[in-house]
């Protein structure tokens, strides 16, 4: 399980905790995540995610 | 101006302006504020809005007496405060940009130029040194833009806070601090509460004395006051117990029964009874009420099986800042099938930590004896607490 960071915000999303407020299960993988998803802080999405260092 | 004896004012007031970024009221017009740090090197920390570049470089050549900047920190790329770097670079063609990282990428959006052979890129923890002055830059990602930073001079024990401790009104405006703080805050930055959380952690590590935020008053006194009402507006805590009836209505019957609550409410000991009409009031004062007290009440009537588009675009700005931690009650009007209420909580529906009182109004159209049961019965359980 890794984290993926919002390179514009700095908000994380964590493959272990998932986003249960945005209806992501714990577990889901970023790249399972749909091409829908954005950032829920601010909004921009997937291809604006790095992995963690 | 002096703030300290270092440390001179150089921003502006705007009295013109009709709405503040677009949308807000402000009677008593706007303060861009700037600050020229003034040291064996000089920084003036942001610039102000686009109609203000003249003004505002003159304010810094009599600040400056004959000296000239050689930096300018930009803290936040919003227009009102970046509009004039194109200007200050040419002024002072041998002055360095400071700024972070992502803030550079947006002076080349809004600007066409990113000043990449005088640039200086910053970011948490970074320092500059001016001699005496030694400036820590602290970002604050979502307060509420992502390319933000604070900065910190340890010198004077100053922390300038960008747009966190704003206020609408000019600086030459006699008014209270805190209504129209809290207004500019829930409206402009409420939706990052957890962003100005972790800010104000950052900040408990400083020793602060003097506040010079972006627009309003330098605070200087009390300044737990000020970081106590931020504290509570960024967890979205109640600041003040008390009950917010906010309404719309078409003929006045919706009207007359959000009256009547009022006076039950008054009766039964609520210490604080607030009147809104949605179509008539300022919407930036309703959703800051709704903030500041504990609870709300939302009357509106069914409209093209939906709602009162007054109260739509209500609840829509509440959700998008939010909003959450509050009892909520309803009152709907329906002249054959009422379905406000539903409306309403559906609306509400991912809203955190709600809590929808058990009573609830329904109106077929006006007042009768049983709705006036139903008003009596919300207004008992909205006030149990207070008696």
């Amino acid at each position: 399980m890794s984290k993926y960071v919002c390179d514009v915000c700095g908000w994380t999303y964590d493959e272990a905790a998932g986003a249960p407020d945005e209806g992501i299960a714990p577990g889901t993988k970023f790249s399972d995540l749909p091409n829908d998803f954005v950032c829920p802080v601010c909004g921009v999405g997937k291809d604006q995610f790095s992995a963690a260092q | 101006m002096n703030i300290t004896q270092d440390i001179q004012y150089v921003g502006v007031n705007d009295h013109e302006i009709d709405l503040f970024e677009g949308q807000y009221d402000v009677p008593n017009g706007m303060a861009y504020n700037s600050y020229a740090i003034i040291d064996e090197k000089i920084a003036i920390m942001d610039t102000v809005d686009a109609r203000f570049g003249e003004e505002w470089l003159k304010n810094i050549e009599m600040a400056l007496q004959g000296r000239v900047p050689d930096y300018l920190v930009v803290q936040h790329m919003e227009p009102d405060h970046s509009a004039n770097i194109t200007t200050f670079a040419k002024a002072y063609p041998n002055a360095k940009i400071v700024s972070s990282a992502k803030a550079f990428v947006m002076m080349k959006n809004f600007f066409g130029n990113d000043f990449a052979d005088r640039q200086i890129v910053v970011g948490e923890g970074i320092t500059l040194s001016l001699g005496k002055h030694e400036l820590t830059f602290v970002t604050a990602p979502m307060v509420h833009w992502p390319e933000v930073i604070v900065t910190y001079d340890s010198a004077d024990k100053v922390l300038f806070s960008a747009d966190g401790f704003g206020k609408f009104g000019a600086l030459d405006a006699d008014e209270d601090w805190a209504c129209e703080a809290r207004r500019y805050y829930i409206g402009i930055v409420g939706k990052y509460g957890a962003q100005v959380q972790a800010l104000l952690k950052k900040a408990a590590g400083l020793d602060i004395q003097i506040i010079c935020p972006l627009h309003g008053p330098i605070l200087t006194e009390n300044l737990g006051y000020y970081l106590h009402l931020y504290n509570t507006w960024s967890s979205y805590g109640v600041e003040s117990e008390g009950i917010v009836i906010a309404y719309t209505s078409v003929y006045g019957n919706t009207k007359k029964a959000v009256m009547r609550l009022a006076d039950l409410l008054r009766e039964k000991g609520c210490p604080k009874v607030t009147v809104n009409d949605l179509a008539r009031c300022d919407m930036a004062e309703a959703v800051e009420d709704a903030f500041r007290y504990g609870k709300l009440v939302l009357a509106t009537t069914t409209y093209n099986g939906e709602i009162f588009p007054f109260m739509r675009e209500f609840i829509h700005h509440l959700t998008e800042r939010n909003f959450q931690n509050r009892t909520v009650a309803f009152i709907e009007n329906g002249s054959w099938a009422p379905m406000a209420t539903r409306v309403m909580k559906g609306l509400l529906e991912k809203s955190k930590n709600l809590i929808f009182t058990e009573a609830t109004v329904r109106l077929l159209s006006a007042m009768n004896s049983e709705s006036e049961a139903q008003l009596e019965a919300l207004a008992d359980e909205l006030c149990k607490e207070y008696k």
